[in-house]
């Protein structure tokens, strides 16, 4: 589904990676673990088509996504959700927030038309807010506002309005490390939620007993490249990598 | 008892030495001109403050500090400035403005529009870039994300529009320049504002009619004031 291949990137002198490849298909929950600082926010905005790598390729079924025009790399980026550490709701009613992505994939003459009938009267909540609220378990917030919310169920707002379009894809950075553990159960299940819908679903995270539990695969990242990628019980049981073991382990410690 | 000597106040105040509709027709043209100044500034400051929070070029610093040093700039170079621009030898002496309504529009809009520029600008900085940073990771284009960083920063926007309007309709030297202070002579007012008017009936001795006319700025730019003060405390987040 979305593939990056062989990519380097560097923040003026300092290389954030070098030549590395990783790739997430639909349906699947791939978990990126590294240690804090090792460039997992950055990995997951380059997967997100929010900035061209300075060298390599970063494709989405098989279109490589910085060798097309700006109108095709906008429908291609459409077809993927991100949720970030911090929930960064807008200042709007929940519903509002949910419906975002549906919202700004209407035409302009749609767009237009729906703000000016909602001045008079409600257009209804659309089933897909609605169906994204209830993986979250808020479909009672629907119509508090955002900044009434407390951190965790900010987060799973975040999540609803990240699902709420379908996208192909769900990139999620650290998004459970603010979170008491019942909200994390509840981003645990919805992310189980999503693969089911067939959503592929890319989780960077510190916590490695989260990755061991909702991964069906896991990337390490160390220093500025993917040391190993495979199926979850390989890398946690039995890593071939030495320094990958050695961070699983603990004994490496950044 | 007390009853008696309000009353005898009454008519002291509604008999007022000055015409019909001369009061009405200040008010009319200081808040014509105001109005109208504040709304040309806010469609040229807001488009040019998303620009300047949201985009990055050389020289943005620059421009930044130009932005600031106009909110304290005089009022009376402005007038100075907007008439020499409008007169006969002037780039714009053909369109025979000196005097009119229009030039006391063109130099209020100078001066409102460095604070509705710089008072926006901060409220759009204002916006927490996670914020931006969501728009756009799902899905929204460059438009989108201005579009969501406008409704972000609304109330600091309204406070910023508001803010002119007060520099603007309390303004007295540049509109005293380019506008004259004219009334017609049925006494009805050109280009004779509120604040135009009370320096000249002050100097005329008419202290009554001064006090009435500071008495309407007054209780207009309180209004304006409670309002921004009201906006200012929505845009503060919990």
């Amino acid at each position: 589904m979305i593939r990056a291949t062989d990519v380097s990137h560097a923040y003026g002198e300092d290389p954030v990676f070098r030549d590395l490849s990783i790739d997430v298909d639909t349906g699947e929950v791939l978990a990126v673990i590294g240690p804090s600082g090792v460039g997992k926010t950055t990995l997951l905005r380059l997967l997100a088509l929010s900035f061209e790598p300075d060298d390599g390729t970063v494709t989405v079924d098989g279109t490589d996504a910085w060798a097309v025009d700006p109108d095709e790399r906008l429908s291609l980026r459409r077809r993927i959700g991100m949720v970030f550490q911090e929930a960064s709701l807008f200042d709007a009613p929940v519903e509002r927030n949910v419906e975002y992505g549906l919202r700004i994939r209407r035409s302009w003459t749609d767009r237009l038309r729906h703000e000016l009938r909602s001045v008079v009267s409600s257009n209804g909540t659309a089933d897909a807010v609605r169906d994204s609220l209830d993986i979250v378990g808020l479909t009672d917030k629907m119509d508090q506002h955002a900044a009434s919310l407390s951190g965790g169920e900010a987060q799973r707002v975040s999540f609803a309005r990240a699902v709420a379009y379908d996208p192909d894809v769900l990139l999620l950075d650290e998004p459970t490390s603010d979170l008491d553990p019942r909200n994390t159960a509840v981003i645990e299940e919805a992310i189980a939620a999503a693969r089911d819908r067939g959503i592929g679903v890319v989780v960077a995270t510190h916590d490695m007993h989260q990755a061991e539990r909702i991964a069906d695969r896991v990337a390490v990242l160390l220093d500025d490249r993917i040391t190993e990628i495979g199926p979850t019980a390989e890398i946690f049981d039995d890593p071939d990598d030495d320094r990958t073991r050695k961070f699983i382990s603990g004994e490496l410690v950044y | 008892m007390p009853i008696e000597p309000a009353a005898q106040l009454l008519p002291a105040v509604v008999d007022l030495p000055f015409r019909d509709g001369y009061v009405s027709s200040i008010i009319y043209v200081s808040l014509y001109v105001s109005l109208a100044a504040v709304a040309l500034s806010t469609a040229f400051s807001v488009p040019v403050a998303i620009l300047l929070g949201l985009a990055d070029f050389p020289g943005k610093q620059f421009v930044k500090s130009v932005i600031n040093t106009g909110m304290g700039f005089p009022s009376v170079v402005v007038g100075l400035v907007v008439l020499f621009a409008v007169s006969n030898q002037g780039p714009l002496g053909s369109l025979e403005l000196v005097f009119t309504k229009e030039a006391m529009i063109m130099s209020q809009f100078v001066l409102a529009t460095p604070p509705i520029t710089a008072i926006s600008l901060a409220a759009i900085a204002g916006v927490d870039e996670p914020v931006r940073d969501a728009a756009h990771a799902l899905g929204g284009t460059r438009f989108d994300v201005a579009l969501v960083v406008l409704k972000e920063a609304r109330y600091g926007i309204a406070t910023a529009i508001l803010a002119g309007f007060g520099r603007a309709i309390s303004e007295v030297g540049s509109v005293l320049i380019v506008g004259g202070n004219i009334t017609s002579a049925s006494g009805i007012s050109k280009t004779r504002t509120l604040t135009t008017a009370i320096q000249l009936e002050a100097r005329q001795g008419q202290y009554e009619t001064a006090m009435v006319l500071g008495a309407v700025l007054v209780a207009l730019v309180l209004t304006v004031n409670a309002v921004v003060v009201r906006f200012g405390d929505r845009g503060v987040k919990p």
